[in-house]
């Protein structure tokens, strides 16, 4: 069934500023295979869709499809020697109706179909991919599920060569996945290559017939699926132990290690030089409260549930870890309980008083600091000044001390105190978005995915000033898809799964139930 | 008869095709035949109201069809009265040729700012536009050349009313006929996946540069000629009013009152923003305050504007009809 290679790419690379999203990237997809792209959040892979696609200039290396260097082709061009791609979220034209979307690729496309072969071709085209009924729904009308469908008819429209998928599973519940598992695989059947991103392991292992594996940036491993995902570095991946030579040892037998850094790793900062950066004083440790109290909260975006009925505390001192993959709602657990998003049911309390409905700034204003997935750095304003607007309502004599113990915790900053926001590294300005939440004093602090697309030494020194902040009695919920830092660094965790509690419970004990490494290699279901 | 047009009053079938092309000959023979039952008063309001509904048209083909939002009607209004003017003193060209040829210095011009100006996209654009018909005014003050600030004068008696009304009835059986291509061919779909998301449709094969770039200069081709006509009844012109933003706010004002990308829109809005004008025309501001009012209430409450609003209102009648019958 598989020729010659359809695709080749050859020490492809793309940076964003300074921060590399792809880099050195060489791989081959032969003709008529299904080739999975897996990794970690943070890996390049959509990135990897917009430079196939040409919605991306890469920075380096070649695309070449069937022989032809298409580096150079802009969008519409390569659609029309056949690559059709999909959007991670639904982008339908939403005015038009189901089949007017497909009609717009086929008549850009390189086929000039007549009329009536056209509109028989697109019902053919909706009637494989479960649409035949939405025909002539208006696209808006469509919920998400079947926009998900939609992204591929439309793509499928183009009469691909190369079709590529970029994460049509995530979101979907398992009968869900298993009805795209079928139109996939009725795909491959007419011989389009298909190139698949994807979070949703089930549809890996039962679609694909090779894998790549990329970590940040680079191709990490390269193979046939069922040894890919049993190898143990391929998991360490996943769970985000690369910074770890022995990788063989996974779930680690930590039971007994202290959480605090190793000893030949000393704190770079003690603990008490921190402590005009914790608020707080009065959540006393051990009084039996909870700082935070989550009771049955619900939220969702738009269509989308993506929290349900979500219990969860956070005790005075403590440091709680939230995991899960990609999708399970972690980052709209961290936007709930900032206000930044919304909760459709369930009480949220802070040191015993009632925060649901808050507007976010009310809720910062309280005392709990949210430090953004993205890191969100005020790009006109100079690292100094981006702190400062965190601490505005301090005293000068209290601001300023706060800014001795950040350089003091960062000196990097310190060197750059000066230099505008976005000219610094990706490293830096995750120690500059980490920061900007502590100069706020603040009760509670929020980290979501302070790890992502860094690199392995970079996290290191995060984790580094996070045990010190841990030392000074910062309360912390930490939102990580690095598992085993997470963990190192908790007390307890909590590990979501389709917007639920799936596991939680003590770190030690967490990190030693099989059920946590199935939750993400997905053998659960 | 529902799937005949689309809720947008646009044809789908080639039976709706023929059915609006049926129509708007018939408003055509109309509008031709006005001089032997209208007065000369009569007759040039409706002169007026041909001339605004070409460029509310050719407004509406680039915001309301493409999502092209222009300020820049002036810019083509006052080059195609500036051509008209100059190839009329100074050529033995016929006057239909004249005309054409200030069409194409219409889309030429788009064509020559397309580069730049298609570089920005949705407030950009429009700013860059407006900056574009400014820069234009200023030059054409400037340029002894042309004239400067005080203009030009055609060296000749302007057609009679009759005449000048046939003129721009022809002007806008062409702006139709484009408008019925925009509708009825596949560049249709184009031109609404261009507007919607210009990236996905990048994906799906659209070259979205050059499906812009044609409505631009097609609009300001229509827009040019429109200039032409308006010029050749003034028979004088003078930069601060062929390239004053009057003329882009007018198109920009029928099409929103009448509704945005309905295919009605520009004719019932150009009705509206008329004929207010000529009873408030003892008022000048009174009207302008007026459409800005009208403008903020439609944007606010009907952003489907009037043609909207009636068919809204239409279909819920029929749907209480129903309920009682």
């Amino acid at each position: 069934m598989t020729g010659g290679p359809l695709l080749e790419v050859r020490g492809l690379g793309k940076r964003f500023g300074g921060l590399v999203a792809v880099e050195d990237l060489t791989f081959a997809v032969s003709e008529g295979s299904v080739t999975g792209v897996i990794g970690p959040n943070g890996a390049g892979k959509s990135t990897l869709i917009g430079l196939l696609g040409g919605a991306l200039q890469p920075t380096g290396g070649t695309i070449a499809l069937a022989g032809q260097d298409i580096t150079e082709l802009p969008a519409p061009e390569r659609a029309r020697l056949g690559i059709g791609r999909t959007y991670q979220i639904p982008r339908p034209f939403l005015d038009m109706t189901v089949d007017e979307n497909l009609e717009v690729a086929q008549t850009a496309s390189r086929l000039r179909l007549h009329r009536v072969a056209a509109r028989a071709r697109r019902g053919e085209i909706l009637e494989g991919c479960g649409l035949g009924e939405s025909r002539n729904w208006p696209a808006r009308r469509l919920p998400l599920l079947r926009r998900k469908r939609l992204e591929v008819a439309r793509a499928l429209a183009l009469e691909p060569q190369l079709l590529l998928l970029d994460e049509v599973g995530a979101g979907l519940v398992d009968g869900e996945v298993t009805e795209l598992v079928d139109l996939i695989r009725a795909i491959a059947l007419r011989k389009t290559t298909i190139l698949i991103v994807e979070h949703v392991l089930r549809i890996v292992r039962e679609c694909c017939t090779r894998l790549v594996v990329l970590n940040l940036g680079r191709k990490l491993a390269d193979g046939r699926p069922a040894e890919i995902l049993a190898s143990d570095e391929v998991a360490a991946v996943y769970l985000g132990t690369a910074h770890r030579p022995a990788t063989g040892s996974y779930p680690a037998p930590a039971a007994g290690a202290a959480p605090e850094s190793p000893p030949d790793n000393p704190p770079v900062v003690a603990g008490a030089a921190l402590a005009c950066l914790v608020g707080g004083a009065g959540d006393r440790v051990g009084e039996g409260l909870p700082l935070l109290r989550l009771d049955r909260v619900s939220a969702s975006y738009g269509q989308v549930p993506a929290l349900r009925e979500i219990s969860l505390s956070v005790a005075p001192g403590e440091v709680v870890a939230v995991l899960g993959a990609n999708g399970a709602g972690k980052t709209s657990l961290a936007d709930v309980i900032s206000g930044s998003l919304a909760s459709r049911s369930g009480i949220i309390e802070l040191a015993g008083t009632r925060i649901t409905g808050l507007r976010a700034d009310q809720i910062a204003a309280l005392g709990i600091a949210h430090c953004m997935e993205g890191r969100r750095i005020f790009a006109d304003l100079s690292v100094e000044q981006n702190l400062l607007i965190a601490a505005r309502r301090a005293a000068p004599a209290a601001s300023s001390m706060r800014l001795e113990a950040i350089y003091a915790l960062f000196p990097v900053l310190a060197e750059r105190r000066a230099a505008p926001g976005t000219s610094l590294s990706g490293g830096q300005q995750q120690m500059l978005a980490i920061s900007r939440a502590l100069m706020a004093r603040p009760r509670l602090v929020i980290f979501d995915e302070i790890s992502l697309g860094l690199a392995p030494i970079v996290i290191d020194r995060l984790y580094e000033a996070l045990a010190g902040l841990r030392r000074a009695g910062l309360t912390m919920l930490i939102v990580e898809q690095d598992v085993d830092r997470a963990l190192e660094i908790a007390d307890r965790a909590y590990v979501l799964e389709h917007g639920t509690v799936a596991l939680e419970g003590d770190a030690h004990a967490i990190r030693g139930d099989a059920r946590l490494r199935h939750l993400y290699i997905g053998m659960a279901d | 008869m529902a799937a005949t047009f689309t809720e947008h009053g646009r044809a789908t079938t080639r039976r709706g095709l023929l059915l609006t092309a049926g129509g708007l000959v018939v408003a055509l023979a109309a509008c031709a035949a006005a001089p032997l039952y209208f007065g000369d008063y009569e007759t040039q309001i409706l002169f007026r109201f041909l001339v605004g509904l070409v460029l509310a048209e050719a407004w509406n083909l680039m915001a309301g069809y493409t999502g092209l939002v222009s300020l820049g009607t002036s810019s083509a209004v006052g080059l195609g009265g500036y051509v008209l003017i100059g190839l009329l003193n100074h050529s033995a060209l016929p006057l239909g040729l004249v005309l054409v040829v200030a069409a194409v210095a219409g889309a030429v011009l788009a064509a020559t700012a397309a580069p730049g100006l298609m570089r920005l996209r949705g407030l950009y654009f429009t700013v860059g536009t407006l900056a574009l018909a400014e820069a234009l005014r200023l030059v054409m003050i400037n340029a002894e050349r042309f004239g400067g600030a005080s203009g030009l004068f055609l060296d000749r008696e302007p057609p009679v009313q009759s005449e000048l009304l046939w003129i721009a009835t022809g002007l806008l059986a062409a702006t139709w006929l484009v408008l019925l291509l925009a509708d009825g061919s596949r560049l249709s779909v184009l031109l609404r996946a261009v507007r919607d998301d210009e990236d996905v449709a990048a994906q799906l094969g659209v070259r979205s540069y050059r499906v812009k770039l044609a409505v631009f200069a097609a609009a300001s081709a229509l827009m040019a000629a429109a200039g032409g006509v308006q010029a050749l009844k003034l028979g004088a012109i003078e930069p601060y009013g062929m390239f004053g933003l009057r003329w882009s706010i007018d198109a920009l004002s029928m099409v929103i009152i009448g509704g945005l990308g309905q295919r009605a829109g520009p004719v019932v809005g150009a009705a509206v923003v008329v004929i207010s004008a000529e009873l408030l025309a003892d008022y000048p501001e009174a009207h302008l305050a007026l459409t800005g009012v009208l403008l903020i209430v439609m944007m606010r409450f009907a952003p489907r504007g009037l043609v909207g609003l009636g068919a809204d209102i239409w279909a819920r009648r029929r749907l209480m009809r129903g309920v009682a019958s």
